[in-house]
């Protein structure tokens, strides 16, 4: 089945574009803001940058004290957050339908008055907390560093995608509040920003209130970000990376480059990657899994990408005894055999019957569907992606499907990564 | 010009979805969730069958069986069930914890009948393939070593094992220790299942847009036809004795690390607390459930020493825990392990103000509409309060005391647990921080490796 969520949007003059989606089965609504930028416009030397930032728009701006984003919010039942990743920033809370408003005015605040609230001692704590997140998401980690390694491999050196949007801790302690004042500058501007409103609230009622809160919020006198960069073709001598570390099983990682995201033919991977690694009947998770037993666990991921070029990566957890090799042999005939042997209606058919229920499920939850609104518009100008995605999957075809395992997909264009146990 | 700062309107009041309930011809219970709009329906399938049944030198054998119920029935090979699942894109997960097993399986609204055929099969009639069953041996043994290797979970595993007895089943991982699953045959995970995995006590829960009757009806054509003869045995083992003796810290070293894990515990209340359970969850929101609660103030928000400090009370069948936890950066492990219990021990001196009982109190009320807004979320909490023996019911009502509360409330249920002494697991470089911890006298220091 295919979804049909109401969507209407509307542009204010300083360019902020708005979207609501109505839906008053539950009196709250979620309000998400997507700002276009991500660690791809991180200049060299401010690695991590981005993401340090998006801690600093919670430590107060001029009209909100430190630590009251937060709490004002939360003591009104929201549940809220933000993430950086490569491409854009996203702040997002659900609220019961009478503190709309607050959160409005609280999130106009800061994305149109922040820089007076900033201090030298707020940047130098968030920079520690920054710093303890990466210890413990990354360095601390068995594996911690390994997507960083591989997304080094797959993209070179100069390019926006080369660096992880966790960023070094060198570059961490590098940035300066001028860094703050200069980046706010650049990207957080109405004209690159877009705010969705899902839940109890009309169209009408939802552009009349970004007005009232944004519509005082302006443009900077010089252009937003640089145009997107040409595609990379898949990796012609793809680099090798071996680590002996303390880690409990040998893994493989492989990493390859894919489509721009929201091209047919980047979804089209991406049920490439779901015929190969996504499910049990999956053709690596059948074979080395279930099969050869070579390895304990498979998975895949494909994430779309804007600047040209997305990314995809395999990674396995090779079983007791058995030599790496082996394992990545086998990895790499069931690649081949993808191109020279399209997937069966079967394949194609639980490929597509498991994203339908994810996206779906995923849909249900009133935050996730403005998350997914919010990424159409901001990054494809599509704000109907959450109705006609299904749609788009359902095209892919077995030839499609056999088309990109042998452009994009094969075994001689995949970056690697192996982490090998340490032995005692 | 700025804006006036709004004035929020009143949240509209709420209550938890309305179950409906029925019986099915072979006795099981169904609790039915209508909820309008959803595309996905969720079922749950709970049996109260306490984890403290398997058998001490066998145990993991539970969660085997919960993870191989599905690799191969008397109709169908382990690859073809898996075709059938997947054809219909239909998502069957079960897994086994201190009080029973739970089966999830999340279907469109049309295929749910669908899977309830298939999770029929997989009850009735599993097989228990040999090579599946050794497969997921050598896929636990691969967790296990996982789970040793990450800091949070090792530090959980290791902080049961010095909290509780080690008589007690609770006192060890779940899914079972690599001596214990190695001993585990096929046979083993056949009988397991056949003692225990039966109709009897067991209840469904579905949540998803639906028909009452046709569902009853579709269920009883599938899930109420699954009979199982005979009685099952009985079982007496102790499911979760604290260990005696006072405060107590256990340092894991891992040589070298860059952050160590903080994991500090103690006896608390089940929800038939007799200060009812409402105090507890806003307790843990005060104390360690925001960047403003009392141990992120300092130790993220002041210090910086964290990427954030949790805490709450997690309830079992009978008492329950206390635990609050995060990482510190390593050159800090003393000072931070300090820090933490002071902290806790402060609440009792400098009781939670009016305004951190209003924050606690509005957060979780009025987040409960969201929380509870999918059919999942609906499922997924009946289910969990059936395992403790109570209905959705409690939700409103633990909503409805947890309006009332005051300050003096929330700190007289802290006050009932505030004694208990505390287990402290520290996860990180020993060689460097141990003799410090020691030196804080805040209890007998072992280091294991």
């Amino acid at each position: 089945m295919r979804p049909d969520y109401p969507i209407a949007t509307h542009r204010l003059d300083n360019g902020l574009r708005v979207v609501v989606s109505p839906d008053h089965s539950v009196p709250t609504v979620a309000v998400n803001l997507w700002v276009g930028v991500g660690s791809r416009h991180e200049q060299s030397g401010r690695t991590g940058f981005a993401h340090l930032f998006e801690h600093l728009m919670f430590q107060g701006s001029q009209n909100v004290a430190e630590g009251e984003h937060f709490a004002a919010l939360m003591a009104q039942g929201a549940q809220l957050n933000a993430t950086t990743w490569v491409d854009r920033t996203n702040y997002f809370e659900q609220v019961p339908t009478g503190a709309l408003e607050l959160a409005l005015w609280l999130e106009a605040d800061r994305h149109g008055r922040l820089l007076p609230a900033v201090t030298q001692a707020n940047l130098d704590n968030q920079r520690d907390v920054v710093k303890e997140e990466k210890r413990q998401r990354y360095d601390n980690m068995p594996y911690g560093n390994a997507f960083t390694e591989l997304t080094e491999l797959v993209f070179p050196d100069g390019h926006p995608y080369h660096h992880s949007t966790i960023g070094s801790m060198d570059d961490l302690d590098a940035a300066t509040l001028d860094d703050v004042h200069a980046f706010y500058r650049q990207h957080y501007r109405p004209d690159n920003t877009v705010l969705t409103l899902v839940g109890d609230i009309q169209p009408d009622d939802g552009f009349a209130l970004a007005a009232k809160y944004f519509g005082e919020l302006t443009n900077p006198d010089h252009a937003p970000a640089p145009p997107l960069d040409p595609p990379l073709p898949p990796l012609e001598s793809p680099g090798r990376l071996e680590r002996v570390a303390d880690v409990p099983a040998n893994r493989v990682y492989l990493g390859f480059r894919l489509p721009a995201g929201n091209t047919d033919e980047f979804i089209a991977a991406e049920v490439t990657f779901d015929v190969l690694a996504g499910l049990a009947t999956s053709r690596l998770y059948r074979r080395m899994v279930r099969g050869e037993q070579v390895v304990t666990h498979v998975s895949r991921n494909a994430g779309g990408r804007v600047d040209g070029t997305s990314m995809g990566a395999l990674v396995f957890d090779v079983a007791d005894g058995v030599p790496v090799e082996q394992a990545e042999k086998i990895a790499a005939e069931e690649l081949s055999r993808l191109a020279a042997e399209p997937p069966t209606d079967a394949e194609l058919e639980a490929a597509r019957a498991d994203v339908e229920r994810w996206w779906l499920q995923s849909l249900a939850q009133q935050d996730e569907r403005a998350d997914v609104i919010s990424a159409g518009m901001l990054l494809y100008d599509d704000p109907n992606q959450l109705n006609t995605y299904l749609d788009r999957v359902a095209e892919v075809s077995a030839e499609d499907v056999r088309r990109i395992a042998g452009a994009y997909v094969r075994p001689e264009t995949a970056a690697t990564v192996v982490y090998r146990k340490e032995q005692n | 010009m700025v804006q006036p700062r709004p004035v929020v309107a009143a949240a509209e009041p709420w209550t938890f979805p309305t179950g409906t309930q029925h019986t099915l011809d072979n006795g099981m219970r169904v609790l039915l969730y209508n909820r309008p709009g959803q595309h996905i329906t969720s079922t749950r399938l709970v049996l109260p069958v306490p984890l403290a049944v398997e058998p001490r030198q066998l145990e993991g054998v539970a969660t085997l069986v919960s993870r191989t119920m599905d690799e191969g029935t008397a109709s169908h090979s382990a690859d073809e069930l898996a075709e059938l699942f997947e054809r219909d894109g239909i998502a069957l997960a079960a897994g086994y914890g201190a009080r029973g097993m739970t089966v999830e399986l999340e279907a469109m609204a049309s295929r749910s009948a669908r899977g309830w055929e298939l999770l029929t099969e997989c009850l009735r009639e599993p097989v228990f393939p040999q090579e599946e069953v050794e497969r997921h041996l050598k896929q636990r043994l691969a967790e296990y070593e996982q789970e040793q290797a990450s800091p949070g979970a090792r530090a959980a595993l290791e902080w049961a094992e010095a909290f509780y007895s080690p008589d007690s089943r609770a006192s060890r991982s779940a899914a079972g220790t690599p001596e214990t699953v190695r001993a585990i045959s096929r046979d083993d995970v056949a009988g397991f299942h056949a003692d225990w995995v039966r109709p009897n006590g067991a209840t469904i829960v579905v949540a998803g847009e639906l028909d009452e009757a046709a569902t009853v009806a579709a269920l009883n054509a599938t899930l109420g036809s699954w009979q199982v003869n005979g009685e099952a045995p009985q079982s007496d083992s102790p499911a979760a004795i604290v260990a005696g003796g006072g405060p107590r810290i256990r340092f894991v070293d891992r040589p070298g690390a860059v952050q160590t894990e903080v994991y500090v515990g103690s006896f608390g209340p089940d929800r038939r607390d007799k200060h009812g359970w409402a105090p507890y969850p806003a307790l843990g929101f005060a104390v360690g459930g925001s960047p403003g609660a009392r141990l992120d103030a300092v130790l993220r928000e002041e210090k910086g020493y964290t990427y954030g400090f949790r805490a709450g009370f997690r309830p079992r069948a009978v008492g329950g825990v206390f635990v609050a936890s995060g990482s510190v950066r390593s050159d800090v492990t003393v000072e931070a392990t300090e820090l933490t219990l002071s902290i806790l021990d402060e609440v009792s001196g400098k009781p939670l103000t009016a305004e951190e009982t209003r924050s606690a109190v509005d957060y979780i009320g009025k987040t409960a509409p969201a929380r509870y807004a999918t059919a999942d979320a609906v499922a997924d909490e009946a289910a969990a309060l059936e395992l403790d023996g109570l209905s959705t019911e409690f939700v409103s009502s633990y909503l409805a005391q947890l309006a009332t509360l005051t300050p003096d409330d929330l700190n007289a249920a802290w006050g009932a647990y505030a004694g208990e002494p505390r287990t402290v697991v520290l996860v990180g470089d020993a060689e460097a921080h141990a003799e410090g911890v020691r030196g804080l006298g805040r209890g007998e220091v072992t280091v294991v490796g």
